[in-house]
């Protein structure tokens, strides 16, 4: 037998047989009590009442189940409209009595869901901080060690050792910021009025320290701006695109970080990325390049920041032509 | 973790609290090697107790982790601050929430590092704070260059060099600065603190004048493009 998914199929299909079947009967009464001269008459205009009233009663059981339906569709239209992750609930004041049990369900759901979401963040930030005091005993210890060992072959191990910490307190940090980050923990209220040129001026040291270990010549150009914005996300953002480009410029390079009235620039003169794969780098866990270490997670950071803070992120292509343009725009 | 009893006041005296036995020990190391001398505690309230015991000038830097046993940093530091004690303090931490950072600096400690850090780091800010509360300025040396603030004199290896008083206030201010980057005008604040006006222009001069001068000292004053100057010893 066909499934009938539609309820105004479902409809018709229990309302039009009996209605039928009533007027058939009504009819088949009048045909035998009408006088025998007068039953042409009468079939032709019965057939005819018939065909109009089917008509009609189709018509008018679609319209009305149509508008039954109506709040329906409102409803679907709201949830179309959302954002992956606004789970806040759905309001209930403005549905019909019929929807509210749907619509307490599906919120029950929508809580249960952010509370998952809730806890996994939680977790996530958690882990980081436990991690971190360890980390930082290994790295004190790896660093004083390095400072002595003079022997060639321990001193790379050393080394080696050193810089598989660095990239798991990256790991750590990106983590935490992720968690941070996450939309629906970030509240508005948290945005500030700061001069994002003094927040890069605070950052200069970690990033020359970075840009160092590569022999990467790290530059800066930075004038007054005012921005609202969230200080903490800011220096992730910061660090993250920076990061990424002295990630991907090869030794002896370039990067330079510019400050300009509501603009942050990251600019390096490395190889640059084809216009087809420039969407693809700010999803989680997409490295263009395997020979690279990363995590995939720093340019989908920088993302998320720059999404929270309503600023537009672009990424083009240096007037030179040569290597990546990393653009914050905040509105 | 034996208290090694002070021999006179050439050594900075630093009290470690910190309940992780391997990071407690790397920060006895990284500042041991240092010239420092380490004091080595891993509970809140024992900190309290030797801070309380200590006389003024005792310990010249404390270097306080907020996690403890016993009672937490923030409260070693109250309690530090509440008896007026001055020794500079700087907090550990691995949470790097606002918060955090806000209440430990309103409860009265002078810097923060989050975790986990660079040893050269640390040693660098637990210098600082040093500096900033000793009443002498102390000589300062990188690599064969030294700088004598009391007879105020510079020397590379044996050899004297001779520096306008301007220039002397430059590199001592980079030599404070050792391998941390100083902009620009951060020099200029600091070698005018009466307000005249020198342009950037004028610290680019100083600073290729000074290149030329301690160019045997086997350091390197480098550039950092577009914000200002880096001395570090030579690689």
């Amino acid at each position: 037998m066909m499934q009938l998914h539609s309820i105004r199929l479902r409809l018709l299909k229990w309302l039009i047989p009996p209605i039928l079947l009533m007027n058939l009967g009504a009819a088949a009464l009048a045909y035998a009590l009408a006088p025998p001269a007068l039953r042409d008459a009468v079939l032709r205009t019965l057939v005819l009442l018939e065909i109009v009233l089917a008509l009609a009663c189709v018509a008018l059981i679609w319209f009305s189940v149509s508008n039954g339906l109506r709040p329906l569709s409102r409803l679907r239209a709201e949830l179309n409209q959302r954002e992956g992750d606004d789970l806040a609930p759905v309001d209930a004041a403005h549905v019909p009595y019929e929807l509210e049990p749907v619509v307490s369900a599906l919120n029950g759901l929508l809580a249960k869901v952010g509370e998952g979401a809730q806890a996994r963040q939680d977790f996530l930030a958690n882990v980081a901080h436990q991690l971190r005091t360890p980390l930082a005993g290994l790295k004190t210890q790896l660093e004083w060690l390095g400072a002595r060992q003079a022997q060639a072959d321990s001193a790379e191990s050393v080394r080696l050792m050193l810089s598989a910490t660095e990239r798991m307190i990256r790991q750590t940090n990106q983590l935490l910021s992720l968690a941070r980050a996450e939309p629906q923990h970030f509240e508005k209220a948290r945005l500030e009025p700061l001069a994002l040129d003094v927040l890069v001026a605070e950052a200069v040291q970690p990033l020359v320290d970075l840009a160092s270990l590569k022999d990467i010549d790290i530059g800066f150009d930075l004038q007054p701006a005012i921005i609202s914005g969230d200080r903490f996300l800011l220096r992730d953002l910061l660090d993250n695109l920076v990061d990424n480009a002295i990630r991907y410029t090869p030794a002896q390079g370039a990067v330079t970080v510019t400050v300009r009235p509501g603009l942050l620039m990251v600019e390096d003169n490395g190889p640059g990325i084809p216009p087809d794969k420039r969407e693809q780098v700010f999803s989680r866990y997409v490295r263009l390049d395997d020979k690279v270490h990363g995590s995939g997670l720093g340019l989908a950071i920088v993302r998320d920041i720059a999404a929270v803070h309503g600023a537009r992120l672009t990424l083009s292509q240096p007037a030179g032509g040569h290597g990546a343009l990393f653009m914050v725009k905040f509105s | 973790m034996a208290y090694i009893p002070k021999t006179g006041r050439t050594n900075m005296h630093v009290l470690v609290v910190e309940d992780d036995a391997v990071l407690a020990d790397g920060l006895s190391r990284a500042l041991g090697g240092h010239a420092m001398q380490v004091q080595l505690v891993a509970d809140g309230l024992q900190a309290d107790q030797i801070l309380q015991r200590a006389g003024t000038g005792a310990v010249d830097v404390v270097v306080l982790d907020i996690g403890l046993p016993g009672i937490d940093g923030f409260e070693v530091v109250r309690r530090l601050r509440a008896r007026g004690a001055t020794v500079p303090v700087l907090l550990l931490t691995a949470r790097d929430a606002v918060e955090d950072r806000v209440r430990g600096l309103e409860q009265g400690a002078d810097d923060y590092l989050v975790k986990p850090f660079a040893s050269a780091e640390l040693v660098a800010r637990v210098r600082a704070l040093a500096r900033r509360n000793a009443a002498r300025p102390a000589a300062l040396s990188l690599g064969d260059l030294a700088l004598d603030a009391a007879t105020k004199r510079a020397r590379v290896g044996e050899k004297v060099i001779e520096l306008s008083v301007r220039e002397w206030a430059v590199l001592e201010y980079l030599l404070q600065h050792a391998s941390r980057v100083v902009s620009k005008q951060q020099i200029i604040d600091a070698i005018l603190p009466w307000g005249e006006d020198l342009s950037l222009n004028a610290v680019e001069v100083y600073i290729s004048r000074l290149r030329l001068k301690i160019a045997d000292a086997g350091v390197t004053l480098r550039t950092i493009r577009g914000f200002g100057y880096m001395l570090e010893l030579a690689a």
